[in-house]
């Protein structure tokens, strides 16, 4: 998987960009608040329709109009496509057009034409954030390597405002309780979809985390577990219904899901320090790139926002071993501090100031 | 914006409003019927006026129709043991123009929607159970569309037609006629693997 080209025009600080990327690494340095996370923001959402931090879309658009482009180049298994997001601001909300090769696409169908895998600082708080952070992760993944996925989490999406809006209604004595049924059986059939992609995933990610976690080396054994509904989803839905008239939401659904880390047999959320904590993670996103790899054959594009600086020597040796193994990889940073020589000798630097990129040799 | 006359500023809103169409779209469709002729524009709103009161629905099936009772319900040739459930009046013409079909319809103009206050009794349901209780209706194809809501529709009138011993289908998902596999997406082929069937 590669990143070809990548055009940007008025998003967030970049009024207009256009640079080609090389094949190895490309490390971008800059002062913060230069837009060096902008630049890997553009690129990530070119994966997952959606931008992974901004909260509303219309953040996107930068000040110079009220319309915003990412164009790209990608080049999968030796096919190239163009890939096009454009937002156009409308009133308070921002409308988003994507293009794959010319022809318009839904949001939920562009994940899987380019696929990449995120690191950044936020990251780091995976162990210790709440559950909703550990979906996020999972679904950023799935979305590009299983296909329905997408449509079937945006379904789900749906399905749950249906059903809260439904259990308010009939408890506000506007509709009959009845026609709970329906949403129930489709909370379940789509919820299934999801859940059976969740636990696939995160039985494939568990001997590649364990490995890489033994490599970097803290002695303890890392265990992770999808923790899903009850295996008789349509019963626990039906059992909940009484306590879902009353809160006005639903509460057995893979909307609650989790993904247990286990360092040694123990939760890693109340018993790992926080550098055990950020071994787990590097090894999550190891593994998670791992398993990009192997189903679809192809390395995704890594992108690392300013994470190297977080880590200490033997983390970031695990990373960067991972990076020096041929992928493309995008690697931001304050300075070039964190990085080997060797490392830096063969890749392409770029400086980043206040929305302009240059090439420095 | 400078302030426009005010039957043309009426113009451009009323344009507005229709379906598709944004303010400057407005504008220009109401400066073109300015400068049309006459005649084209009163025709265009003799048109208009006439759709209002000459066309309304039909009484058994909801379908557009001139009189009480639509086109395809007052036509002796069609099947009435069949009945094709769609969400509007334009899914009718879409599968009539298949000329496969030769039952009758039911349009619901909608579907179960909590969010928009849309149940059942909104999108005339009692009035299809009757109907197909009545009619010895055999079989009740639910052609609503394949997103959460039209599936959640299929779902609520299979489960309260069944009951009444009456069978209830679903089109087929599947690949596009003349369509090469390998350009198929992997969605509708993964559906169409699923849902293959023997020679």
């Amino acid at each position: 998987m590669l990143l070809r080209r990548l055009l940007l025009r008025n998003h967030r600080n970049y009024a207009h960009l256009d640079i080609s990327m090389e094949p190895g690494v490309n490390v971008f340095l800059g002062a913060n608040g230069q837009g060096k996370t902008n630049l890997l923001e553009s690129v990530a959402m070119l994966a997952l329709s959606a931008s992974p931090r901004a909260r509303r879309e219309v953040e996107l658009v930068g000040p110079v109009a009220a319309a915003s482009r990412i164009e790209a180049e990608v080049e999968s298994s030796g096919r190239r496509m163009e890939l096009v997001i454009a937002l156009n601001v409308e009133g308070e909300r921002a409308r988003r057009t994507i293009e794959v090769d010319g022809a318009r696409r839904r949001a939920v169908d562009l994940p899987g034409h380019f696929r990449v895998t995120l690191f950044w600082p936020d990251d780091l708080g995976l162990i210790k954030a709440g559950p909703d952070q550990r979906r996020r992760f999972l679904n950023q993944l799935l979305v590009q390597v299983q296909p329905g996925y997408a449509r079937a989490l945006s379904g789900l999406r749906r399905i749950l405002e249906q059903r809260n809006s439904l259990l308010k209604r009939i408890a506000a004595g506007e509709a009959a309780a009845d026609q709970l049924d329906v949403w129930n059986a489709e909370l379940v059939r789509v919820g299934t979809e999801v859940v059976d992609a969740r636990a696939s995933a995160v039985n494939e990610l568990a001997p590649e985390a364990a490995r890489c976690h033994a490599e970097i080396g803290s002695g303890e054994r890392l265990e992770i577990q999808y923790l899903g509904p009850p295996e008789d989803m349509a019963a626990a839905v039906h059992n909940s219904l009484a306590e879902d008239l009353r809160r006005g939401s639903t509460s057995i659904g893979p909307h609650r899901d989790d993904l247990r880390v286990l360092l040694g047999g123990q939760d890693a959320r109340g018993y790992g320090s926080q550098g055990q904590q950020r071994t787990a993670v590097v090894s999550l996103k190891l593994a998670e790139a791992d398993l990009v790899a192997r189903r679809t054959g192809e390395r995704p594009v890594l992108l690392l926002d300013d994470v190297l600086s977080e880590l200490d020597l033997e983390r970031r040796g695990a990373l960067l071993r991972h990076v020096g193994g041929g992928g493309q990889v995008v690697i931001t940073s304050v300075d070039v501090g964190p990085f080997p020589p060797d490392l830096i000798a063969n890749a392409s630097i770029w400086n980043v100031e206040a929305g302009q990129i240059k090439a420095c040799g | 914006m400078p302030q426009l006359p005010e039957p043309l500023e009426r113009l451009v809103q009323e344009l507005s409003r229709l379906p598709g169409v944004g303010p400057k779209t407005a504008q220009r469709l109401a400066f073109h019927l300015l400068r049309a002729d006459r005649q084209r524009a009163e025709s265009l709103a003799q048109a208009i006026a006439d759709v209002k009161a000459r066309i309304g629905y039909c009484e058994r099936c909801y379908n557009i129709a001139e009189g009480s009772l639509c086109a395809i319900c007052s036509s002796p040739r069609r099947d009435a043991s069949v009945i094709c459930v769609v969400e509007s009046a334009l899914d009718v013409l879409a599968v009539e123009r298949t000329a496969e079909f030769n039952g009758l319809y039911f349009v619901l103009h909608g579907v179960i929607s909590p969010i928009d206050g849309i149940g059942p009794d909104q999108i005339h349901v009692p009035q299809l159970l009757e109907r197909a209780r009545e009619e010895g209706v055999e079989e009740v194809i639910v052609a609503t569309d394949a997103d959460i809501e039209g599936e959640a529709t299929a779902v609520y009138l299979q489960r309260a037609l069944a009951p009444l011993g009456i069978k209830v289908t679903r089109p087929a998902h599947g690949l596009p006629v003349g369509g090469d596999l390998e350009y198929a997406d992997e969605l509708t082929l993964a559906r169409a693997m699923a849902g293959r069937r023997s020679f």
